[in-house]
């Protein structure tokens, strides 16, 4: 048998590595012990059925799910335009407009949070859902952007000409011929939008007020020793969710950019 | 083909900034013509399509569809349509709807039916309605463009290098094929290519175009025949191009001094953009005859030798270094004998009958 | 319909809404943060005349000195490590995987779990009775819990490291995947072994793609609040705590807003100085 590359084991090592840490919130989350040490004391789903009693809970779910919704419609109906303007058209100052767009991902989170906290209050706007919902679409447009910026990058310019050619005007051509083939896209991107809005913390921590969302609920939780095997239930269903929703992203955005459209 | 105009084109210029993608274009289309503009990629061809289309608008100039000016009218309201390079096959339909797009909404759905139907089996798709967009071959692809194009009933159809995704054998099945079609059609068939075989076996006219201007519009015979300059007669078909001098200028015919093959008489070509002491002459390479021994029937002669061999199957190419001439001579053999009756090194004679030589007018 | 305006007057009305929704929450809380740090605050009355008092203060404050340095030196460390780390991982991607796509995919998933979650799973890992000591004294490895594993830099670096890990692979895939193979062939066809053919050939092609990984993760991190919070300890606090703490529990936003001030002008500092270095050796190496 042929002995396998050192760099096929560190790839495996790294799999493990980056994996392994993310693994132990379900595993202990099953665990009946309330010490997150091994060994495991036994298994129980007794966790996941307490959480359903804590209203606090279940009113920051709703929260983050409201602000997720909205930021990532807000931040992909703002990417739809901008991908297409950056990928369809040519003009001065593109490039400068491109990096801006960009901004959020690099500018450090607490940096954000604060001076998000400073002109919402300087503006009138008391921290509240609708703050938390401003600065994630903020934070997520990025990621809108990239991913509809590919949607259009694949998407052969003469389809829209043929269109017109065929007798139909600018609206039409968008809603039979545009919307349709980057409509994968525009999935992804709602779908990659909102986990980056519901996964987030630093931000919704400081602009939330006294409407926590789950992140903020966590964080609160994370202080009592008590809490523990709680918020590892709500972590891995948390952590499954996201993974879904990426997972379904990714199947959309294949689609989107593997579909033939030479 | 009626002797109505269909699209007529006057002095129509395109610029891009201080770039002129077409200029001086004056252009008359009769109906049911195919016609095809020949050129270099970058010559303005596509331009000029495409303002036909009314994807571009004309910097200067008219362009009338049909006796009407197409000033302002944008694609969408145009009498024409057009099948795109790219095919532009919409993903996200299947074979009908594509077919169907444009019907949509305008004609009652019983007749859209049956004209997708009918145009489906005119392209020789039927039965494909169902099928998925990405689901063709190439050839599939082309076929659904055209009938996509066709179901609109255009007083022109709009071809933008329509064959060259496909590979050989399929491109060349599909020249004859959309002949047929436009001729049982009757419609007028524009088609912008840079490959000649395909402008010279589909088109009734042909406009050559360089650097953004027309340079001559004739009938493929015409043009092989007669081309009118230099650019021309080396675009179409291959072509020895000797310098001569002029010694008479008559009105039908020439008396001239061609370098390495002296003094001849040869017909004066009207395209031919003009006369000056030194001009240009073309001779075709199949009209030259290749000989061991100085063939006795031909007024004019070279001697010379062989420099290369290029075995083609139907024909057999020589290159020839002729003193007296700069460039190598080429010569096509009809390969009757499937044999190579020279090698390179050989010494040989050419011979000329001076009415195939073509006068391609002044020395620019 | 085509002429109604021109390419570049559709490019930008449409952008517009976007960049003009990042421009503004960039600029405008910008401009209000560099005015709260030229005004002061008495206990709770903010007094608009301006003043560098926040600055002196500030910068005449050891522990922000501290704080400042410890969090570029523990950014520095969570780069150096990240991208030494990832650079293999990237070249196994690149160069020799089958898979690449699900690969890529594998890479990015754990990122997609929330950051608060894959911190907090650290500090279980890694508590005094936690994860690791616990699987450790089960083995029989070790007789009493490891103490040095949780509340230091050490922690900090290890767990950045493992959050930042697909922004470095990704840019340095980017960049491997754009080297032309014909390129490799001809290092090796002009007598190159595979390692001089990779310092000679293949890193100077990437430095783009590490210059970016580094920024990527870099910037962020010298401003990262959860990490050094959780699994920091009091020695892994870092600049980004203490201004949480000025706009949170000691309520002086203009301390604050400097603070913050500060940090992104040393971030900049360091990135600027680290591009002009990193293209610098990028053509040394050449």
């Amino acid at each position: 048998m042929k002995r396998p590359s050192l760099l096929v084991v560190y790839a495996f090592a790294y799999l493990v590595f980056l994996y392994l840490p993310v693994l132990f919130l379900p595993l202990f989350s099953f665990n009946s012990g309330t010490i997150v040490a091994f060994p495991i004391k036994g298994w129980t789903l007794d966790w996941y059925r307490k959480l359903g009693e804590q209203d606090t809970l279940i009113q920051a779910l709703w929260n983050s799910l409201g602000v997720g919704a909205v930021a990532a419609l807000m931040a992909t109906a703002l990417g739809l335009f901008a991908a297409r303007a950056f990928v369809r058209y040519r003009f001065r100052g593109q490039a400068a407009a491109e990096g801006l767009v960009m901004l959020p991902l690099v500018i450090p989170g607490i940096i954000v949070a604060s001076s998000m906290l400073v002109l919402f209050l300087f503006l009138g706007l008391k921290p509240s859902l609708i703050t938390v919902t401003l600065g994630h679409t903020f934070l997520a447009l990025p990621f809108a952007v990239s991913i509809l910026k590919s949607a259009f990058d694949d998407f052969d310019i003469s389809l829209e000409e043929a269109s017109y050619d065929l007798g139909c005007g600018v609206g039409e051509t968008f809603r039979r011929v545009t919307l349709p083939v980057v409509a994968p896209g525009i999935v992804a991107s709602i779908l990659v939008t909102f986990t980056v809005s519901f996964d987030e913390f630093v931000l919704a921590f400081f602009l939330s007020g006294n409407q926590p969302t789950l992140p903020v609920y966590i964080w609160s939780q994370i202080r009592f020793p008590a809490k523990l095997p709680n918020v590892l239930a709500l972590g891995s269903i948390l952590l499954f969710v996201s993974v879904m929703l990426l997972v379904l992203a990714e199947y959309f955005r294949r689609r989107s950019s593997t579909r033939d459209v030479r | 083909m009626t002797e109505k105009n269909i699209i007529e084109m006057k002095a129509v210029e395109k610029r891009y900034g201080s770039f002129r993608a077409a200029s001086d274009i004056d252009l008359e289309l009769k109906e049911g013509e195919f016609f095809s503009l020949l050129g270099p990629s970058g010559c303005g061809k596509t331009t000029v399509l495409r303002m036909i289309a009314g994807f571009q608008e004309p910097s200067r100039g008219s362009i009338l569809i049909d006796g009407q000016d197409m000033a302002g009218v944008p694609a969408n309201n145009r009498p024409t349509n057009m099948v795109f390079q790219s095919y532009a096959i919409f993903p996200h339909l299947n074979v009908a709807n594509n077919v169907a797009y444009g019907l949509r909404g305008k004609v009652p759905k019983a007749e859209i039916d049956a004209r997708v139907t009918e145009v489906l089996e005119m392209v020789e798709l039927g039965g494909l309605h169902r099928r998925g967009a990405n689901e063709l071959s190439g050839g599939q692809r082309q076929r659904v463009a055209l009938a996509r194009a066709l179901i609109m009933r255009p007083k022109v159809l709009l071809l933008d290098e329509p064959l060259s995704a496909l590979d050989k054998k399929l491109r060349e099945q599909m020249q004859f094929e959309m002949r047929n079609l436009q001729q049982s059609l009757g419609i007028t068939f524009v088609m912008v290519t840079h490959d000649q075989y395909e402008a010279m076996t589909m088109s009734d006219r042909i406009g050559v175009m360089f650097d953004g201007r027309l340079m001559q519009i004739d009938t493929p015979a015409t043009l092989y025949a007669r081309p009118c300059n230099r650019a021309v007669a080396s675009f179409i078909g291959e072509m020895n191009i000797l310098p001569a001098l002029l010694m008479e200028e008559g009105n039908s015919l020439l008396l001239i001094d061609a370098a390495g093959f002296g003094r001849m008489q040869i017909e004066r070509n009207p395209n031919a953009s003009g006369h000056a002491r030194d001009i240009l002459v073309g001779i075709r390479p199949e009209q030259l005859e290749i000989k061991a021994e100085k063939p006795a029937d031909y007024p004019a002669t070279v001697q010379g030798t062989v420099s290369n061999v290029a075995f083609y199957g139907e024909n057999i190419h020589y290159h020839v270094a002729v003193d007296g001439i700069d460039t190598l001579m080429a010569v096509s053999v009809p390969n009757y004998f499937h044999t190579v009756d020279f090698n390179r090194g050989d010494a040989v004679w050419l011979g000329l009958q001076e009415a195939s030589v073509i006068d391609l007018g002044k020395d620019k | 319909m085509f002429k109604l305006r021109s390419e570049a007057a559709k490019g930008y009305t449409l952008s517009a809404p976007a960049t003009a929704y990042v421009g503004f929450l960039v600029a405008a809380p910008l401009i209000i943060l560099i005015a709260y740090s030229f005004w002061s605050q008495t206990y709770v009355t903010l007094d608009k005349s301006l003043t560098l008092k926040n600055y002196r203060e500030a910068l005449a404050d050891p522990l922000v000195h501290h704080l400042m340095l410890r969090s570029i030196w523990i950014a520095g460390a969570v780069t150096l490590t990240t991208v030494a780390l990832a650079y293999p991982i990237a070249y196994f991607i690149a160069m020799k995987a089958r898979k690449k796509t699900i690969w890529l995919l594998l890479i990015t998933i754990p990122f997609w779990s929330s950051y608060l979650l894959r911190v907090f799973a650290w500090k279980l890992i890694l508590g005094f009775n936690g994860v690791m000591n616990s699987a450790l004294l089960g083995m029989g490895l070790i007789d009493e819990p490891l103490s040095f594993l949780l509340y230091n830099e050490f922690a900090v670096v290890l767990t950045l490291a493992h959050a930042w890990a697909p922004f470095a692979i990704l840019p340095i895939y980017v960049s491997l995947q754009k080297i032309d193979p014909s390129l490799l062939e001809a290092a090796t066809d002009l007598g190159n072994t595979p390692v001089q053919r990779f310092l000679r050939v293949t890193l100077p092609l990437t430095v783009q793609g590490i210059i970016a990984a580094c920024l990527i993760i870099f910037i962020p991190t010298v401003g990262d609040y959860v990490t050094p919070a959780l699994v920091g300890g009091s020695d892994g606090k870092m600049i980004a705590n203490l201004i949480q703490v000025q706009f949170g529990a000691a309520n002086n936003w203009p301390l604050g807003a400097t603070l913050s001030l500060l940090a992104m002008m040393s971030v900049g500092f360091v990135a600027i100085v680290f591009v002009i270095a990193g293209r610098g050796v990028g053509r040394r190496i050449r």
